[in-house]
């Protein structure tokens, strides 16, 4: 017994370290981004004298970081509203109604969960110019929305799966149509899922940067972190400024881990456990 | 997540309804058509209503998705620049595999699988040390997780201030009288650093899978072994393991699948493919041949061989682990 609590212990230290290193980068990066040039080029690593917020601003105002956050946060919204409303009617009726064909559709959205955006992106590159998409919102939402759908739909359709009938039946008894069933039962009891999925297809789609490139190549269009890729060739000699860049992209995802951790590994999860 | 909540925001609505339900009273399912004589337009409209709310899943998938796919096929046995649209066979995979770049990508790729089973250990083991409570287990989980919000392009760019020739990782290594090392700068080592730093960014994900894998494990087994003497690696062995074989099974799948197609974003910010090509993946590879090389038929070509690589990994992985998973 005690030669296990003592192998706990010595498990705990190098997990330590582990954590350390997991930590370190970005509270470098954090303070890099409070240095003034001078500071960073002096020492690197000395804490920086104040909490100085001039990279920072800088970095909005003038190199632009706020226009692509805009950006970022326009497309991302209307994606995510999208995906949750698309994904939960989806699973509502994969889950809930019997309908012909209903069985090839799953399959369907299973089967292109394993299909990369990758393997697609010359093609629906080639659709969207040829739809007139292509550097537009609609285009990149559209793009975003068909990427993330099939993960969508699938959590959605496994979760409804474990809301029972019989609500579904009382519901239909006390005369709601299947419309009245979905928006007034399926949505509301679809929240906490709704929550998590919404959360982490938020993340997938502001954490993007291969679809983001195809699809607006124009500068005013970029995303944030088409934002950020574009920072690191113009200030590679003002390493201050282009960390407050990084920062600022990344303290939204870092709030929302904050305050949603569990929601997030809840989503991370929930397609390990059905199998 | 499926598992927790089930009802309750319902239960109250429904007596409050059921006093004006007697009017309105329709058997369930009714809307589905076959046991009503006369379709109404209600009916009809309810016996729709399944098809009308998977449209819009159905049609963005089949445009977006399925379409681009058998297009992409198409493309990839058509010609480039001069060539444009006409049927050139199976030039395109010819060039392919003579071209040193994508060969250098699919070498990249073995050392990929090469580097897998250390990918999903690192966490297995972590999980298993966060299971069994180590102290400060909480803590660690939660730390460990949160690279994985962050996009690889951020990851990326804060590894590149890390990297530097006179950053912190070869200031740590010049404390101990190593280094320095040139991380992005030296073709044999470029590539291990990218991966390094990918699973730096990712481990969490797969750290937080075994974490609710080992919630479905029988304790009572973990409590046998203690009673029996068994160490900490005849435990691993012999009781966690075989246990979470299906869990093991989704992480290799899953973090094969992300190696393969989720590194973009450092390659692009991190080294660009370079130095001379040592950090090419296909998928870096196709995006230069459609982005800047303007090549759409290549690219499309080397789409092929990725989503083929992927299936045979994949398929690969699923046949190994059923098998050894059988043995106990």
């Amino acid at each position: 017994m005690r030669g296990a609590r003592l192998g706990r212990w010595a498990a705990a230290v190098p997990m330590a370290l582990l954590a350390l290193a997991t930590v370190y980068p970005l509270l470098f990066t954090g303070n890099v981004a409070m240095k003034t040039r001078r500071d960073y080029i002096l020492d690197r690593f000395a804490p920086a004298d104040s909490l100085n917020a001039d990279n920072v601003v800088t970095a909005w105002t003038s190199v632009g970081m706020g226009r692509y956050f805009a950006n970022s946060l326009i497309v991302v919204t209307a994606s995510v509203v999208m995906l949750l409303l698309i994904g939960s009617m989806a699973g509502f009726a994969l889950s809930r109604l019997r309908f012909r064909g209903s069985s090839v559709v799953f399959l369907g959205c299973l089967a292109a969960l394993f299909v990369p955006f990758q393997v697609i992106m010359v093609p629906l590159a080639r659709v969207m110019a040829d739809s007139g998409l292509i550097d537009t919102y609609p285009g990149l939402v559209l793009a975003y929305v068909a990427q993330f759908l099939p993960f969508t739909v699938f959590l959605m359709t496994s979760y409804y799966a474990t809301i029972p009938m019989e609500i579904v039946d009382a519901a239909r008894i006390d005369g709601n149509t299947i419309y009245g069933v979905y928006r007034r039962i399926m949505l509301p009891l679809g929240a906490p899922a709704l929550l998590s999925v919404g959360i982490l297809d938020a993340l997938f789609c502001w954490n993007d940067v291969l679809i983001a490139l195809l699809m607006m190549p124009s500068a005013e269009h970029r995303t944030l972190m088409v934002g950020v890729t574009s920072l690191q060739g113009q200030y590679s000699d003002d390493i201050p400024t282009f960390g407050a860049g990084v920062l600022i992209a990344a303290v939204p995802v870092l709030m929302i881990y904050l305050f949603l951790q569990r929601q997030i590994a809840d989503g991370v999860t929930a397609g390990s456990t059905k199998g | 997540m499926p598992t927790r909540s089930s009802s309750p925001p319902a239960r109250p609505a429904a007596p409050e309804r059921a006093g004006r339900a007697g009017a309105r009273w329709r058997p369930p399912h009714a809307g589905t058509g076959t046991a009503a004589g006369r379709p109404s337009r209600a009916a009809r409209s309810e016996r729709l209503a399944p098809f009308v709310l998977v449209a819009p899943a159905v049609l963005i998938l089949v445009f977006l998705r399925l379409y681009p796919l058998v297009l992409g096929v198409n493309f990839s046995f058509t010609g480039d620049g001069d060539r444009n649209g006409s049927p050139v066979g199976l030039d395109n995979y010819v060039y392919l595999f003579q071209d040193p770049l994508f060969r250098d990508a699919l070498g990249n790729v073995g050392l990929l699988v090469l580097l897998l089973p250390v990918a999903v250990a690192i966490p297995g083991l972590l999980a298993t040390f966060i299971y069994l409570r180590v102290p400060g287990h909480r803590l660690f989980r939660s730390v460990y997780f949160f690279p994985a919000v962050l996009s690889p392009v951020i990851v990326g760019a804060i590894f590149n201030l890390l990297l530097a020739y006179d950053g912190p990782a070869n200031a740590v290594l010049g404390a101990f009288g190593l280094g320095p090392v040139d991380w992005l700068g030296d073709p044999a080592v470029a590539m291990i650093t990218v991966v390094g730093v990918h699973v730096w960014a990712t481990f969490g994900m797969a750290l937080v899978v075994f974490l609710a894998g080992f919630a479905t494990l029988n304790s009572s087994l973990l409590d046998a072994a203690r009673v029996d003497g068994a160490t900490l690696p005849q435990t691993i062995w012999h009781v966690i393991i075989p246990g979470l074989s299906r869990t093991i099974q989704f992480v290799f799948v899953t973090t094969m699948i992300g190696m393969l197609t989720s590194m973009f974003g450092l390659l692009y910010v991190m080294t660009s493919g370079g130095p001379g090509g040592a950090t090419y993946l296909p998928e870096f590879y196709i995006w230069i041949q459609q982005g800047k090389m303007n090549r759409p038929a290549l690219a499309s070509a080397a789409s092929t061989v990725l989503f083929l690589v992927m299936l045979v990994v994949g398929l690969a992985q699923i046949g190994l682990l059923r098998r050894s998973g059988r043995e106990d």
